[in-house]
C-alpha cells in the first residue's frame, strides 16, 4: 500500500495519530522536502519517529518515482507530505502514476494554508481562486495572476496567495551545463510579494487601467502558520510591504470585502491601527 | 636612412616563395630591405600630423585587395615612394638600430597594419573630387593585409576602417579566388572600390598578346568584378530602399560602385615596373590634339567606340579602316615602345623617347642601358605609378564624410536619430565618441595589445572617460560594458607609435589599456544610451580544430593565457575550453591553423605543447518534416509542448550567415522578404522567437499556435531551451544548422510557479530532440572551394588526388592566352588534412591550391546508423566530447499523451 500522509504545519508533532501509526510501521518513509518545508528539519522527524526518513527532492518525484513505489504492492511505503497531500500542493499525478502500476493507496490527510488561512479573521467561505507568485527574474516577470486577483476583488472575495519557495534549483546556466550544482533555498517573504503586487498596480496605471488593488488595499501577512512562533499582520499593501515578519514561510491574504466581524478580528493584528480603520472602511461589505 | 623602421611591411606568409621552403623570418627581412631603398618619408611634427587629420575631407581610408602573388606589394611600394610615409620629425637616426631587431622578431605575429601617407594633388586635379576639398594635402591610411584565404578574416577587419578598396587583379591570371571573397565583403560592408590591372609587362612581354586580345582581356576582368559588385551590392538586397539624403555627387559616388575605365576607376600598369595609367593620362595627353576636354575623351577611350585616323572619325560599330579608340591610342604607343626598346631598335626608340619628351628626364646613366632595364626607365618617366594610383586613389575613392553619410545605416544597430547615428553621418568631432575595434595589435609589452580601430563619431582622446561595449553588450545591461578611462591615445604608424591628445572621427588610431575589456573587438562611446556598431562577418569560418594541451603539465595556467592571447591576436580564431576539459583551437583552415598554433607556442604560452590531429566542426540538421506531432512534458506534467521540426528552405541559412536575415531586422520587413523568397507564412513569418544558437545562428523558432494563454509567460524558457538544443544538438552536441521548429500548441499550468524555467527549459530542449531524431535527421561537413593553377600536363594528376579526397571538380579552364589551366572544385574539409602536400608530389610541384570555405554539404547517409559514414562522425565525436557512444533514443525526448 503507498500512502499519502499529510504532516500538518507547524512541527514535527502535528501528524496525526493515524498517519503516526503507518509511519511507524511503513518499511520506507519518503518526506517530500521541495514544495513546502516544516519548521523541524529532517532530524527532528526522525527523532520522533524514532525512524529513518529519506528526502525525496522534485527530481525525485518528478522523474524517478519507480524509486518511491518499489515494492509498494507487497510492502506499505510512507509518503509524506507537509500541510495536506491534496492541499496547495497537488500530487495528483503521483496518484495517477500509482495507478497505472496498479499500486492501491491511501491519503491520510491533514491541515493546509488553505484552511489555516482562517486564523486571521477572514472567513474561508468567502476565499476566491488560490494563486501563487513566483520569484522575478531580470527577464521573466510573469504576471498573469492579476486578472485572477482581479476576478476575485471584484467579486469581493478574498484572495490567498501562495508565495514561491525555491529549494534545489538550479541556474539556467548550470541546468544547461547539466551540472548537478543547485543555488541556496530562497523564500519569498510576504513583503517582497507586497511590493511585486505593488509593481503591478503601476503597470496597470501606467496602462491606464484601474487597478483591481491600490497601495491602500486592506492585506494580512501570515507567517510559519501553525507553529510556536506564528505571527499575523494586517495593514494596507504599502505597509506589508514594509513589514519584516521573520523566518519563513510566509502567505499573503488580499482581502476583499470583508464583513465587520472579519474587521474585528483583523484589527488586532494591524500594523497601524489609525490607517487601519481609516481604509477597511472602503472595504465594509455593503 | 631613417624611413623603414617607421612603417611595417605586414609578413606575406603565404607568399609562393615561402612555400618553396624560404622561412618567413628570411622572407620578412627581405621585404623589409626592399623598402629600405624606395620609402620617402615626409616628416611632420605631430601637431601638424594632427591639424591634417581635422581635414575630414582629404581623408582617404582604404585597403588594398588582391589575390596571393597578384603583385600587391609591389604596387604598394610604389604608392609608398610617390606620396611617402608619414613620420614625426623628431624620430632620429637612432630609432632605426633601436627597434630594428623587435622588427625583425615581430614580423611574423602582425599581420596587417596600416601605413599613412600625405600625398598633395595637382590643383587642376581638384576640380575632379565632386564632393568637396580642403587644400590640396591629402592624407591616406592605407591598410595593407594578407592575401591568403585562411587570413580573410584579417582582411575583413581591415575593410571595417576603410572606405574604399584598391582592387588589385593579375591580368594574366584574372579574378581569383580571394579576389572574389574578399570584393564581395568590401561590397557589402559598402566599401567602393577601384580596379587596377596588374602586371601588364608579363602581358606583353611573355605572352606577346595582341592589341585586341589585351583589350578583351581586360574588358573580361572589369566585366566580372562588376559582375561581383552587382551581386552583392547592398542596394539589391532587404535593405531596399536607403533611406539617405545623399547630394546628387555623393550619390553617384555610392550607386557607382561598378569600375569603369572610362570614369577612371581602372587602372593599367606594371607594380613591379613602376609604370600605371588610367584613361585619365592619355586623354590629358590628346586633350590639346583633339581640342576637346580630357573627361569627354575618356569616354571615346574604352569600350566599343572605334577610330579612323584618316577621316578623323568616331564610330560605334567598327568597321573598315577604324580601330578602337584604347587600341589605337592608348596600346599602340605602349606596344610601339615596347617593341622599340626589346628589339633594340635604337633609332626608333629615341624618335619615340623625343616625341614624348622623355629624352631630358632620363639620367645618362639610363640613357645608356638598353632592353628590358631601359624599358623599366622609360615607361616609369613616361607614365609613373604613384601618380597614377594616388591621383585614382584621392579622386576616386570617398572621404569619410562621404561614405559615413551611407555607411551609417550599416554600421549603427541604434535609432537613425539618436546623437550617435546623426555624428556618424555627420562625421561630425563635436559629437559624441563612436569608435569601433576592429583588431588588436601586440606591443613589445608581452600579452598587452593596442585596440586598434576607426573613430565614426565625435573625438577619441586621452583620458577621456568612456564606455567599452563588447560584442555582447545588450543597450540598457551591464555585461560586457566597461565604463573606463583611455589610458593614451596613439598614432599607429606602422610598427611605430607616437602619444597623440586626440583624434576625430574619420581617422584611424590605437588605444592603450583597453585590450583587458574586449577580447578582440568592440565599440567605444560616451554617449549613454549608445548601441553597438555591427560586428563584423566574416567570410571564412572556423570548422577546422585541434585539441591542445601542455607537455609539462604544470604549465597549464601559461597555456591558458597563452590562449586568451591567441584569441586577441587574432581576428577569428577561437579558443574554447571544452567540457572535459580539453583545451580547443578553431581557425579557418589546416595552415591558419598551423601558423595560430606556432604563434601559440612560440609567442604567447611559451612552452612545449601536444597537439592532436585536426578535426572538422560538423553542424546538425534534418531533412524533412517531423514525422509525428512531437510532444514533451514538464518534469511535473502540467506543462505541455507541441512541436515539429523542418527543414529551412534552400538558401535561408546563408542568408541568416551573411546577415540579410538577422534577428534585430524590421520585423515586417523581414516577414516581406521571407514571404517573397522563401515562400514563408508572412503571418508565421512576423512570429519568429528566435534565431539560435547564440541568438544570430541559421535555425528559427517559430510560434505557430493559436490563442494559448500565458504564451508569453514561457517565450523566455522556451527560448533559452532552443538556444541549448541548437547549439548542442542531439547527436553528437555540435551545433544545429537550417531547422525552423514550430511552437504548434502549448498546455500550461494556470499557475505561474509550476510554469518557470526549471520546468520549461529541460522540456522544450527535450521536445525540440524528438523533433530533430523525427525529421530524418542528417549531418552536414564543411567544404572547400578549392582553386588550383597550374600547367596542363598536371591537371590529370589534380583530379586523381581529388577523387580520392571526395572531391570533384566543378569548373575547368584554360587562362586566356597562356599555357595555365584554372581547375575550381570542391573538397570536404575533412579531406583536406595534407591536400596540399599529396597535389603537389602528384603534379611535380606545379600545382598551388588555394582554399576557401564554401558551404556546408548533407554527408549522405542517417546518422542514427552507427555503420553509415555519418554515424562514424557521430560515433567519433561522440566519444571525443566523453558522451555516451550512441545517440539516445526517441523515447527518452517524447512523451506519450
Amino acid at each position: 500500500m503507498f500512502y499519502f500522509i499529510g504532516l500538518g504545519l507547524g512541527d514535527a508533532k502535528d501528524i496525526t495519530v493515524k498517519g503516526l501509526e503507518i509511519v511507524k510501521g511503513a518499511k520506507r518513509v519518503y518526506l517530500e522536502a521541495y514544495t513546502s518545508i516544516l519548521t523541524d528539519g529532517k532530524e527532528k522527524l526522525e527523532e520522533f519517529y524514532g525512524r529513518e526518513v529519506i528526502l525525496a527532492d522534485r527530481d525525485m518525484v518528478e522523474q524517478q518515482s519507480d524509486e518511491l513505489f518499489q515494492d509498494a504492492d507487497e510492502e506499505d511505503v510512507a509518503f509524506l507530505v507537509v500541510g495536506d497531500p491534496f492541499g496547495a500542493t497537488t500530487h495528483s499525478d503521483l496518484v495517477l502514476r500509482a495507478q497505472q502500476k496498479g499500486l492501491q493507496y491511501k491519503v491520510i490527510h491533514n491541515a493546509s494554508i488553505l484552511n489555516a488561512a482562517g486564523c486571521c479573521g477572514l472567513q474561508l467561505y468567502s476565499f476566491g481562486e488560490v494563486i501563487s507568485i513566483v520569484f522575478w527574474t531580470d527577464t521573466w516577470k510573469p504576471d498573469s495572476y492579476y486578472e485572477r486577483i482581479a476576478a476575485n476583488c471584484k467579486r469581493g472575495l478574498h484572495t490567498l496567495c501562495l508565495l514561491d519557495i525555491k529549494v534545489k534549483e538550479q541556474s539556467i546556466e548550470n541546468l544547461m551545463k547539466g551540472r548537478q550544482i543547485y543555488e541556496p533555498p530562497r523564500y519569498m517573504t510576504v513583503s517582497q510579494a507586497a511590493c511585486q503586487l505593488l509593481e503591478i498596480a503601476e503597470r496597470k496605471r501606467n496602462a491606464g487601467e484601474i487597478p483591481a488593488f491600490t497601495e491602500n488595499t486592506i492585506c494580512v501577512g501570515l507567517s510559519r502558520v501553525g507553529a510556536e512562533d506564528q505571527r499575523i499582520a494586517s495593514g494596507t499593501l504599502k505597509e506589508l510591504s514594509q513589514t519584516d515578519l521573520g523566518n519563513p514561510l510566509h502567505s499573503l491574504v488580499i482581502a476583499g470585502h470583508m464583513h465587520p466581524l472579519e474587521i474585528d478580528m483583523l484589527r488586532e493584528f494591524a500594523v497601524n491601527p489609525t490607517t487601519f480603520n481609516t481604509f477597511s472602511e472602503d472595504q465594509k461589505v455593503k | 636612412m631613417v624611413a623603414t623602421n617607421l612603417f611595417t611591411w605586414q609578413c606575406d606568409l603565404y607568399h609562393p616563395s615561402f612555400l618553396h621552403g624560404l622561412t618567413n623570418r628570411q622572407l620578412c627581412i627581405r621585404k623589409g630591405e626592399e623598402y629600405r631603398r624606395t620609402a620617402k618619408m615626409v616628416n611632420f611634427t605631430i601637431d601638424q600630423i594632427r591639424a591634417i587629420m581635422d581635414k575630414k575631407k582629404n581623408i582617404r581610408n582604404m585597403s588594398v585587395i588582391a589575390h596571393v602573388d597578384h603583385g600587391k606589394s609591389t604596387l604598394t611600394d610604389s604608392l609608398v615612394s610617390k606620396a611617402g610615409i608619414i613620420a614625426n620629425s623628431k624620430a632620429g637616426e637612432t630609432r632605426f638600430t633601436d627597434t630594428r631587431k623587435d622588427e625583425q622578431d615581430r614580423c611574423i605575429t602582425i599581420k596587417s597594419t596600416a601605413i599613412s601617407l600625405y600625398y598633395e594633388l595637382r590643383e587642376e586635379d581638384l576640380s575632379y573630387i565632386t564632393t568637396g576639398t580642403d587644400g590640396n594635402g591629402f592624407l591616406i591610411n592605407l591598410i595593407d593585409s594578407p592575401g591568403h584565404v585562411d587570413f580573410s578574416s584579417e582582411v575583413t577587419a581591415a575593410l571595417r576602417v576603410t572606405d574604399g578598396a584598391l582592387v588589385v587583379v593579375d591580368c594574366v591570371s584574372g579574378v581569383c579566388v580571394q579576389t572574389e571573397t574578399v570584393l564581395r565583403q568590401a561590397i557589402s560592408e559598402r566599401i567602393k572600390p577601384v580596379l587596377f590591372m596588374n602586371k601588364m609587362d608579363r602581358a606583353l612581354l611573355e605572352l606577346q598578346l595582341e592589341q585586341e586580345d589585351l583589350y578583351l582581356t581586360f574588358q573580361r576582368i572589369v566585366e566580372s568584378v562588376n559582375v561581383i559588385v552587382a551581386t552583392y551590392c547592398p542596394d539589391d538586397g532587404p535593405m531596399g530602399n536607403i533611406q539617405v539624403s545623399l547630394t546628387y555627387s555623393e550619390y553617384t559616388v555610392f550607386y557607382c560602385s561598378q569600375v569603369q575605365p572610362t570614369a577612371g576607376t581602372v587602372g593599367f600598369g606594371s607594380g613591379l615596373h613602376g609604370w600605371a595609367f588610367t584613361l585619365k593620362q592619355f586623354a590629358e595627353i590628346y586633350a590639346a590634339k583633339f581640342k576637346i576636354q580630357p573627361a569627354k575623351l575618356m569616354k571615346r577611350l574604352f569600350g566599343d567606340q572605334f577610330y579612323n585616323p584618316k577621316e578623323k572619325k568616331w564610330n560605334k560599330v567598327g568597321g573598315e579602316g577604324y580601330v578602337r579608340g584604347f587600341n589605337q591610342f592608348i596600346l599602340d604607343p605602349i606596344f610601339k615602345m615596347f617593341d622599340a626598346i626589346m628589339n633594340f631598335k635604337t633609332e626608333e626608340t629615341n624618335k619615340l623617347l623625343e616625341k614624348l619628351n622623355l629624352k631630358d628626364k632620363l639620367s645618362s646613366e639610363e640613357k645608356a642601358m638598353e632592353g628590358k632595364p631601359l624599358m623599366k626607365a622609360v615607361m616609369r618617366k613616361w607614365l609613373p605609378a604613384g601618380d597614377a594610383l594616388l591621383q585614382m586613389i584621392t579622386i576616386h575613392l570617398p572621404s569619410p564624410v562621404t561614405s559615413q553619410k551611407y555607411r551609417m545605416e550599416l554600421l549603427y544597430e541604434g535609432p537613425r536619430d539618436d546623437p550617435v547615428a546623426i555624428g556618424i553621418k555627420e562625421c561630425n568631432p563635436e559629437a559624441p565618441l563612436c569608435m569601433y575595434v576592429s583588431k588588436m595589435v601586440p606591443t613589445s609589452d608581452k600579452g598587452r595589445f593596442y585596440a586598434f580601430g576607426r573613430v565614426f563619431s565625435g573625438k577619441v582622446a586621452t583620458g577621456l572617460k568612456c564606455r567599452i561595449m563588447g560584442p555582447n553588450y545588450i543597450p540598457g545591461k551591464k555585461e560586457d560594458l566597461n565604463v573606463k578611462q583611455i589610458q593614451r591615445t596613439i598614432l599607429m604608424m606602422g610598427r611605430y607609435t607616437e602619444s597623440i591628445e586626440d583624434v576625430p572621427c574619420g581617422n584611424i588610431c590605437g588605444l592603450v589599456g583597453v585590450d583587458q575589456y574586449l577580447v578582440k573587438t568592440g565599440t567605444i562611446t560616451t554617449y549613454e544610451q549608445a548601441h553597438n556598431l555591427k560586428v563584423m562577418k566574416f567570410s571564412v569560418s572556423p570548422v577546422v580544430r585541434v585539441a591542445v594541451e601542455a607537455k609539462n603539465p604544470s604549465d597549464l595556467p601559461k597555456l591558458v593565457e597563452g590562449l586568451k592571447r591567441l584569441a586577441k591576436s587574432d581576428p577569428m580564431v577561437q579558443t574554447i575550453i571544452e567540457e572535459s576539459g580539453e583545451h580547443i583551437v578553431a581557425g579557418a583552415g589546416e595552415l591558419h591553423l598551423e601558423i595560430c598554433l606556432k604563434d601559440l607556442e612560440e609567442d604567447h604560452a611559451c612552452i612545449p605543447l601536444k597537439k592532436s590531429d585536426p578535426v572538422v566542426s560538423y553542424r546538425e540538421t534534418v531533412s524533412a518534416e517531423s514525422n509525428q506531432m512531437c510532444l514533451s512534458k514538464s518534469p511535473n506534467k502540467h506543462n505541455r509542448l507541441f512541436l515539429k521540426a523542418v527543414n529551412l528552405p534552400e538558401g535561408l541559412p546563408e542568408d541568416i550567415d551573411t546577415g540579410k536575415v538577422e534577428p534585430r531586422q524590421d520585423l515586417k520587413v523581414r516577414a516581406r522578404y521571407l514571404a517573397d523568397n522563401y515562400d514563408f507564412d508572412v503571418a508565421e513569418a512576423r512570429k519568429i522567437w528566435a534565431f539560435g544558437p547564440e541568438t544570430t545562428g541559421p535555425n528559427l523558432l517559430i510560434d505557430c499556435s493559436k490563442g494559448v494563454q500565458y504564451l508569453n509567460e514561457i517565450k523566455d524558457s522556451v527560448v533559452a531551451g532552443f538556444m541549448w538544443a541548437s547549439k548542442e544538438g542531439v547527436m553528437c552536441e555540435e551545433n544545429c544548422r537550417g531547422i525552423r521548429f514550430n511552437i504548434h500548441d502549448v498546455t500550461l499550468h494556470t499557475d505561474a510557479i509550476h510554469r518557470g524555467g526549471g520546468q520549461i527549459i529541460p522540456t522544450a530542449r527535450r521536445v525540440l530532440y524528438a523533433c530533430i531524431l523525427t525529421a530524418e535527421p542528417r549531418i552536414l561537413e564543411p567544404v572547400y572551394l578549392v582553386e588550383i593553377q597550374c600547367p596542363e600536363n598536371a591537371v590529370g594528376g589534380i583530379y586523381g588526388v581529388l577523387n580520392r579526397r571526395r572531391g570533384h571538380v566543378v569548373e575547368e579552364a584554360q587562362v586566356s592566352g597562356t599555357p595555365m589551366f584554372v581547375v575550381k572544385a570542391y573538397l570536404p574539409v575533412n579531406e583536406s588534412f595534407g591536400f596540399t602536400a599529396d597535389l603537389r608530389s602528384n603534379t611535380g610541384g606545379q600545382a598551388f591550391p588555394q582554399c576557401v570555405f564554401d558551404h556546408w554539404q548533407i554527408l549522405t547517409g542517417d546518422p542514427l546508423d552507427a555503420t553509415s559514414k555519418p554515424g562514424i562522425v557521430v560515433f567519433e565525436t561522440r566519444k571525443r566530447k566523453g558522451l555516451s557512444e550512441t545517440v539516445p533514443p526517441l523515447d527518452k525526448y517524447l512523451d506519450k499523451l
